[in-house]
This record gives structure tokens, sequence and C-alpha cells, in this order.
């Protein structure tokens, strides 16, 4: 039986990094089964809620909690073994086999290596990558990585699966092979979400769409929903209306000590002026 | 805990398996030190016996300078001839105020015309033969110092015929005249020490250092690539998103880090003492007799020294966000381990005040010299084995404070 209600909740997180506002005030709640397109420009702030929806990062302020099926509520940081995570860089080490990749995180979840054998090789065989499995992943394409970080995130079977633009830089069949599975994912009824700066991708893979822009959420809805509300014919005209002021182009920053800023000053050099009427 | 113990183990059974798989790293921590000593006790006298006999090939240049009356002492002739000094005869500059004084001299050997020169002056004194002598060179040219190596050893050899030729004329023998105290027996054979303390007293000279010095620089390489290494790959934001707790991370990592480190150490006592034992001549170095506490005591210091270090080292690495931010941070740290050490080995163990065995380094490389020399004092052993364990502990606890930085996830790349 698919269960249903609210999984994780957001509660009004703004996240600081020193002088920077990465994320400001965003309430979000993420309900069981929901397959969640995270969507925004580069800098926009999709990664910070990402690292902050598995706990990786603190809020400066608000709350991010777990609920269970019972309806307790838990930080985060405390439930990840409920939590499959790919980030964008997939984090394999070269010199370990895809399998010995996916059997560490599992070890590392408390999952004996026989039943995470059997899960990962009937999610290889679903990908492709049957083969590949006692292959060092140091000679593997993107795609072949991709691949093997999703296995690796979903071998512990988690209630919710955190994707960072996980079709970034595979090739048509590889992207649609890893959306056919998200896809599959979520009509077993596992959440998901999935961070991307490809309008189409997510309105093809999910049914609800939440925009994030300059650290504030713009939107939250179905494509239709988001369309309808801005009063456009497709969602990337909705994304351009909801997100038309200035945008900017920052990734959480880290916080540099007062000796790091000095010597930054100091032996960073100034622009020479560009030409034009007012050095003439 | 089950499970905590049992992830920290699969930390370090993957890092240990990610280590093997890397034949440099190998080399450089296992192979490099085994053969590092060995190779040196082989190489090192094979180098330089290469070296003195490629000197001993070359044809010298010598320059006799007599006063006027003196005739060249035959003594003289035949050495020269058979040590390849081709020599000329001039004749001895009058006005000089001492037999030292180079005057144009000294220009002439800078350019190597001749490669030295030999001053003598026939002196009246009561021996049956006496001179003044002086040999001039140029210390900064390799030929002509070996020339003044070779000319002052025939010049010695002649003094001590001549000295022979006097006693003889007093109906004297050299050992008379010259040695009229003389031990009797062998001299190692009223040394009371036995040949196994005799050697822990050598061993104990360098022994503490290299420890020191290894354990810290063997862990540097992978403390980096277990730590700055990891978040430069991108490798360390999936694992944080794991159940994996923090302090369970740097645990996990520390035991690799230390199994490494500690394997290298070993590898290079092995080497150490094969070529103390076998390639060094004979009598130089023994074994040395250790008592079981010795043992014990040896190796807790290592162990207690280790789990500072590598605690550290991880912990600076960590706060690196490249494996070459984490190498310019931790390659002038072992300097910082290197000169106590040294100093360590020059501290009198007689006497010695109590707060050596509490300044961090120096107390471990003191306790390993005690423990080699079969000292046992229970104040020191007190005094060490807390200091370590308070510093062990100290680095611990920074190490997981860095271990808990929320930029963890964060990387250059």
């Amino acid at each position: 039986m698919v269960m249903t209600g609210t999984l994780l909740s957001v509660r009004d997180v703004s996240k600081n990094f020193g002088d920077v506002e990465a994320l400001k005030s965003v309430t979000l709640d993420l309900n069981r089964g929901d397959v969640v397109g995270l969507v925004g420009g580069n800098g926009a702030g999709k990664t910070t809620l990402l690292r902050l929806l598995c706990g990786l990062y603190k809020p400066s302020v608000g709350g991010v909690v777990f609920i269970d099926e019972g309806g307790d509520e838990h930080p985060v940081h405390q439930v990840r073994s409920n939590l499959g995570v790919v980030p964008e860089s997939t984090g394999l080490y070269a010199r370990l086999t895809a399998w010995e990749n996916i059997r560490y995180h599992s070890r590392l979840n408390n999952i004996p290596d026989k039943q995470a054998w059997n899960r990962t090789v009937r999610l290889a065989r679903a990908l492709e990558i049957e083969d590949e499995l006692q292959r060092p992943t140091r000679g593997f394409s993107r795609g072949m990585r991709q691949k093997t970080a999703l296995i690796r995130a979903l071998a512990h079977d988690p209630e919710v699966l955190l994707l960072d633009e996980p079709t970034g830089g595979l090739d048509v069949t590889s992207a649609r092979r890893v959306r056919e599975l998200v896809r599959k994912l979520g009509e077993e009824g596992r959440t998901v979400i999935y961070s991307t700066h490809q309008l189409n991708e997510a309105e093809q893979v999910c049914d609800r769409i939440v925009i994030i822009h300059n650290g504030t959420l713009r939107a939250d809805g179905s494509p239709d929903e988001l369309m309808n509300n801005t009063n456009t014919k497709s969602l990337e005209d909705a994304f351009v209306s909801l997100t038309q002021d200035d945008s900017r182009e920052v990734d959480a920053p880290e916080p540099e000590s007062k000796f790091q800023q000095l010597w930054s000053k100091l032996t960073t050099r100034k622009q020479p002026p560009t030409g034009g009427e007012d050095n003439a | 805990m089950r499970d905590s113990l049992s992830r920290i183990w699969s930390v370090s059974s993957k890092e240990l398996l990610d280590i093997i798989r890397d034949w440099r790293t190998l080399v450089a921590l296992v192979l490099v030190p085994l053969l590092i000593f060995p190779l040196f006790f082989i190489a090192l006298p094979l180098f330089l016996q290469g070296e003195m006999a490629e000197l001993d090939q070359y044809e010298l240049n010598l320059e006799v300078q007599l006063s006027t009356g003196d005739t060249m002492p035959d003594s003289l002739i035949q050495p020269f001839e058979n040590s390849n000094l081709n020599y000329s005869v001039t004749v001895l500059d009058s006005g000089l105020e001492n037999l030292s004084v180079n005057g144009g001299d000294g220009e002439r050997i800078r350019n190597g015309q001749p490669h030295v020169i030999l001053r003598l002056r026939e002196t009246m004194t009561n021996s049956s033969e006496s001179w003044d002598y002086a040999i001039l060179y140029d210390a900064t040219s390799e030929l002509s110092s070996e020339g003044y190596y070779r000319v002052r050893s025939i010049i010695q050899m002649w003094e001590s015929e001549i000295i022979n030729e006097t006693l003889a004329e007093s109906n004297l023998t050299r050992s008379e005249a010259l040695d009229p105290i003389h031990w009797d027996g062998d001299v190692g054979e009223a040394n009371v020490a036995t040949s196994g303390q005799s050697a822990g007293l050598a061993l104990s000279m360098f022994i503490p250092m290299i420890v020191a010095i290894w354990t810290a620089s063997s862990a540097i390489q992978p403390s980096v690539d277990l730590t700055a290494g990891e978040r430069e790959r991108g490798t360390m934001e999936s694992l944080l998103c794991t159940p994996t707790r923090r302090v369970e991370l740097l645990y996990g990592k520390w035991v690799a880090v230390g199994v490494v480190a500690a394997t290298s150490v070993l590898f290079q006592m092995v080497g150490l003492l094969f070529a103390v034992a076998f390639l060094m001549p004979p009598d130089t170095f023994g074994i040395p007799s250790l008592t079981a506490w010795s043992v014990v005591s040896l190796l807790l210091s290592v162990i207690l020294f280790a789990i500072f270090v590598v605690a550290i080292e991880l912990a600076l690495a960590v706060r690196a966000h490249s494996v070459k931010e984490a190498g310019t941070v931790l390659g002038p740290f072992v300097i910082a381990f290197i000169i106590p050490a040294m100093f360590a080995q020059f501290v009198n163990l007689e006497g010695i005040e109590w707060w050596w065995f509490v300044a961090p380094i120096f107390n471990v490389c003191l306790a390993m010299r005690e423990a080699l020399l079969d000292i046992t004092d229970i104040t020191h052993i007190a005094l060490w084995l807390t200091s370590s364990l308070l510093y062990a502990v100290l680095a611990v606890t920074w190490a997981a404070k860095q271990f808990k930085r929320e930029d963890l996830v964060e990387s250059l790349s």
C-alpha cells in the first residue's frame, strides 16, 4: 500500500554563507510519492536546498524535518538511511569496481552484501550496465558513472531519492534511461526530488515543479498549474515570467577568514580600464 | 554501538582496499621504507669507494719549493712518483715571513698551475734531520685538495721515518719513546656493558628520530588522499549523505592511515635492522637486548605518537579543499616534528628534568630512547604516558571538530 502525507518538511528555512543569503525563507512540504522537479538557473539555490534536505547543511533559520509513517518528526541528518542521494559529481571511487562502490554505501547503510547484490543486479539490468558491475569505474563514461551512482543511491531501498542534475552530460539514450527509471520509481510510490535546469526534462519526469530563483521559492505546483497561474502556454514561458528579475551567478560560497579576506584583497589585481570614452 | 563499529570498519577496509589498489602508494609507503637503508648501506660505501678511486687516477702537478742550498730529500722522491704526483723543484722565496704566506703562489694554485705547492726549509735541531714545511692548496678545488692529502700523507710517513731514525740513534724504540703508558689487553674487553646494551645505546641515538620523522611523513600522503583528495574528487559529498556519523568517518579513516603509517615505519625498521645486522662492518652494531617491558614501552610510545600525529594530519588535511592545498599545509608541517625529534637525540638522560617527558614529540622520542637503553623510570613512564594520552585525546577531539565542518561537502572543483 502506498502511504501518503508529508515526508519531508522545509519550514521557513534560510541559509546564509557569510554575507550571502543563499536561501531566503523557503517553506515546502514534500509528500510521499511526489516526484518533484527542483528547477532554477545556475546559482539559484537548488544545490543548497538539496544539501539542506539531506542534512549536509544546517539551516541558518528554520528547520528541515523527516516525518515518519507514525507522524513522528526527526531531524533529517538522523534518518539518512531513508535517503538516497546522487550528487552532481556522482562521487565514485575510481580504483573500486562499480559493485564495490555500491557495496561500500550499502554497508554504511547496514544492508547485508547479499541483499545489496540482489537489488544491484536488478537495477543494473534495468539501466543496462549489468556487465559493468565488476569493472573499476576509472574507465566509465559519464553515463555509466551516473547510472552506477543511481544504483548506489537505491541499493538500500530508501524512501526518498534526491538527484542533483542526474542527466547532466549524458547522451540522449542514457538520459532517457535515467528518466524512465525515475518515472518508474515515482509510479512505485517513491518520493523523488529531481534538481535540474532543463524545463522540458522536469516536465517529462515530474508531476510537481518547484521553481527556485535567487534563493527564494517562486512557484510550486504541477506544470499545468504553473502555466495557468502565469497565463503562459509553455513551462519555459512560465519560468521566464516567474524569474524576470536579475539572476545571480552565486554558488554557496564558503566564508573566508579575516586573514584570507585581507590576503585576497592584497593579491587580487584590479581590472585595468577597458577603453571607451572615460579613458579618452 | 555495533552499527557504529561496523561502519567504522567499512570505512577503514574500503580505504585500505583503495590504497592497496594504488601501486604508487605501495611503492612509496612499503617498498621505499623497506629498501632505503639496505640500499643506503650498500650504495653509499660503493659510491664513496668509486669516487675515491676516480680521484686516485688523476696525475697532479706538485711544485716543491726548496731554500737555496737545500736538496730534495731522497725519502720523498719515490713516494711522489708512486702517488701520481708530477713534481718540479723551484727555489723558495727567501723573503717570506713564514712558509704559509702564499704571496703570488695563491693565484697560480687557484688557476691549477700547479695543483699544490710544498715548501721545505731544512732547520738545525738535535734530531737526525729537521725541516720546516707548508703545503699550499685550494680547499675549494677537488684536485688541489686531493694533492694536499697525498703530499700530507707522504710527509707524515717521512716524519715517521725521521723519528724512528732519531730514536734508534738513542737506542730507543718508538713504543718506548711515544707510548710509555700503555693499555694492557683488549679495550673492548674492559667495557662492562654487554654488546646488547651497547647496541641499544647506539640505536637509541637515531631510531627514535627516524620513527618520529617517518611516522609523521608517511601519514601525510594517505591523510591528504583520504580527506582533501575525497573533497577534490567529489566523493566526500556522497559519503556524507550516508548514515555514517562524521566522527565514525574520522575513526575509520584514522585506522586506515594509522595502519599505513605503522606498516611503513615497521618496514623501515626491518630494513634498518637488516642493514645493521648484515650490511655494516662486523662489531659496528649488535642486536639490542630489550626486556619485555622495554618492547611494550617502545610500542606504546609509537602507538600513542601515531594517534596524535595521524589525527592532527587528518584534521589539517580535511580543512583543505584540494590535494594541492593540503600538501602545501602538511609539507612544512613535518618540520615541526623533525626539529624536536632531532633535538631529543642530544638531551642528556642523566639527571634529566621531568618536563622533557611532558613536552610534545620530545616525550615520545625520550621514551623510546629510555626503552632502547632498558631504563625503567616509573616517574618518566607515568609522565610520557599521561602526556601522550592527553595529546592524542586533544588531537582526536580537534580532528573530530574539523570533520564536523559544514563546508566539508564543498571542493574547489
